[in-house]
């Protein structure tokens, strides 16, 4: 169960798994077990203060609150707020959702890819670049490339490509 | 929950015809059973015959035309020409809008032009994997983990066409629209939709002429000779194909390995491995290199229809690339270990 709970806030639980290990976190020892962990990694990043039993303060909190049964207005939002929202709410535990970077499009909508799969863990996201060469090696390989001719270097010669050809390699 | 995303893909509703099929187990079975064997064979021949001819027309014609292509919300127009002359493919694309970079590629070798940057790219440019010489593995994926349908006719740029499409039956792969040239077969639109059905990529040509009369001048570089104040960048050369050493112990299913090497790419001092894997219509590429504190990054990237996770393992950062969902590219990259 430990290594399950390791591997989730890891990011590392694939589609198949992620019910299994959802519905084993639904009892104390497992949320136990990770607030511990989180609190570990919590310290070692210098980071203590925020989540220290934040689980039981919230649950404390929600259960002293009256609950407010009138339906309250939905607000036009755009998706990017709702996928920001959305980390938000599960970054108590210091795990966000997965943030999309498109290099294409690095306008806040593409943040709204949120929902695409898994968690990672906050210090892992940054920008990634990744070499050109990489890319070129990949192609060669991709059975659908070879129905376009020279299809697969649209993306090479694109105008806004980022994925430039490295020069200070 | 940041997983529900991922979630239906472990809960794919049972088809009808499968249904039926076990309720009338008892007297019916067999017979359904020997008629869906028969169809499903014939729907995989089906499928690797159109691909075969789509790959062959877009060898061995001579066209030009315009490429509209869209990644994500940007759409780019590119022109494109090409000759098959003695068993030999020249092919020439110049991007329309912004900076007007090229690809040249002619005998063994694709040249990028980038003006912008005052750069030329030599890269040996070669397609390995190609229909119909897929292995048989690679056959029984496609047929196995995509359903293929032929939709109909309809237009793209003028010219009728037949359009099919390869339906993923998991959440692990893209769903692929095809528009080929009814006449040729010539791939002239082609569509990556994700699991919800939104495009991620497409390409579509706004016109095109097929068997156009083409000679070699027109698929010369515009820079015959590279300017003196360029720089060259010369590729790394071809991959060394070799035990790694190392392995993905969870692909996801329909993936099998179809290369492992190493490759020396520009700017390393050490070979990097390489590990594709392939589900018949797409490719997936491991990358692992020793991990440098300084130039490397983490992290993940979406390009359209192409997915880059870059995770970092020990001493190691391995980078997975592919045209499959963010979701399957994580998990090859989070299962890659040492043999």
């Amino acid at each position: 169960m430990n290594e399950s709970i390791s591997r989730l806030m890891d990011g590392e639980i694939d589609a198949a798994e992620m019910d299994t290990v959802c519905a084993m976190l639904k009892n104390d020892a497992a949320m136990t077990a990770w607030a511990c962990y989180h609190t570990i990694g919590d310290t070692l990043r210098g980071e203590t203060a925020v989540t220290r039993n934040i689980g039981m303060a919230v649950s404390h909190q929600l259960a002293s609150e009256p609950t407010v049964l009138a339906p309250r207005r939905a607000l036009a939002s755009a998706p990017a707020s709702w996928a920001w929202a959305a980390a938000a709410s599960v970054a108590a535990a210091t795990v966000v959702g997965w943030t999309a970077y498109s290099l294409i499009d690095s306008t806040p909508a593409s943040f709204a890819k949120a929902g695409e799969a898994g968690t990672m863990r906050a210090a892992q996201i940054r920008a990634l670049t990744v070499p050109q060469d990489y890319l070129l090696a990949h192609q060669e390989y991709a059975p659908a490339n070879a129905l376009q001719g020279v299809g697969p270097y649209l993306r090479d010669v694109a105008a806004t490509s980022p994925m430039r050809p490295a020069v200070a390699e | 929950m940041t997983g529900s995303g991922l979630r239906p893909y472990a809960r794919l509703p049972m088809p009808r015809v499968m249904r039926v099929a076990c309720s009338n187990a008892g007297r019916l079975a067999p017979a359904v059973f020997v008629l869906a064997l028969v169809a499903a064979s014939a729907r995989a021949d089906d499928a690797m015959q159109w691909l075969s001819r789509a790959s062959t027309a877009a060898r061995q014609l001579n066209y030009v035309g315009t490429i509209v292509y869209q990644i994500g919300p940007r759409v780019e127009t590119s022109r494109i020409t090409h000759l098959y002359e003695n068993d030999r493919e020249f092919a020439k694309l110049v991007n329309l809008d912004g900076p007007a970079r090229e690809v040249v590629r002619g005998d063994g070798e694709v040249r990028g032009f980038y003006p912008d940057a005052k750069l030329v790219r030599v890269e040996p440019g070669t397609f390995r994997n190609v229909f119909p010489s897929l292995s048989s593995e690679q056959q029984a994926s496609l047929s196995a983990y995509y359903a293929f349908r032929v939709v109909g006719e309809d237009r793209v740029g003028g010219r009728p066409v037949r359009v099919v499409v390869f339906e993923p039956k998991d959440g692990l792969r893209y769903g692929h629209r095809f528009w080929s040239d009814a006449a040729t077969g010539l791939l002239v639109k082609a569509r990556v939709v994700n699991e919800h059905g939104d495009p991620v990529e497409q390409f579509a040509f706004s016109d095109l002429t097929i068997n156009a009369r083409i000679d070699r001048a027109m698929v010369e570089p515009s820079w015959p000779a590279i300017p003196p104040d360029w720089k060259v960048l010369e590729g790394g050369g071809d991959v060394a194909v070799e035990s790694t050493g190392w392995t993905v112990t969870r692909t996801p299913p329909g993936f099998e390995k179809i290369m492992e090497g190493y490759r020396r790419l520009r700017g390393r001092r050490e070979r990097v491995a390489q590990l594709v894997y392939s589900d018949g219509l797409v490719s997936v590429s491991v990358f692992i290199e020793p991990f440098a504190s300084t130039s490397t990054s983490v992290g993940f990237m979406q390009k359209g229809g192409l997915n880059v996770y870059s995770v970092r393992q020990d001493d190691y950062l391995i980078t997975v690339m592919g045209e499959a969902p963010g979701a399957t590219v994580r998990q090859i990259a989070h299962s890659v270990t040492r043999r």
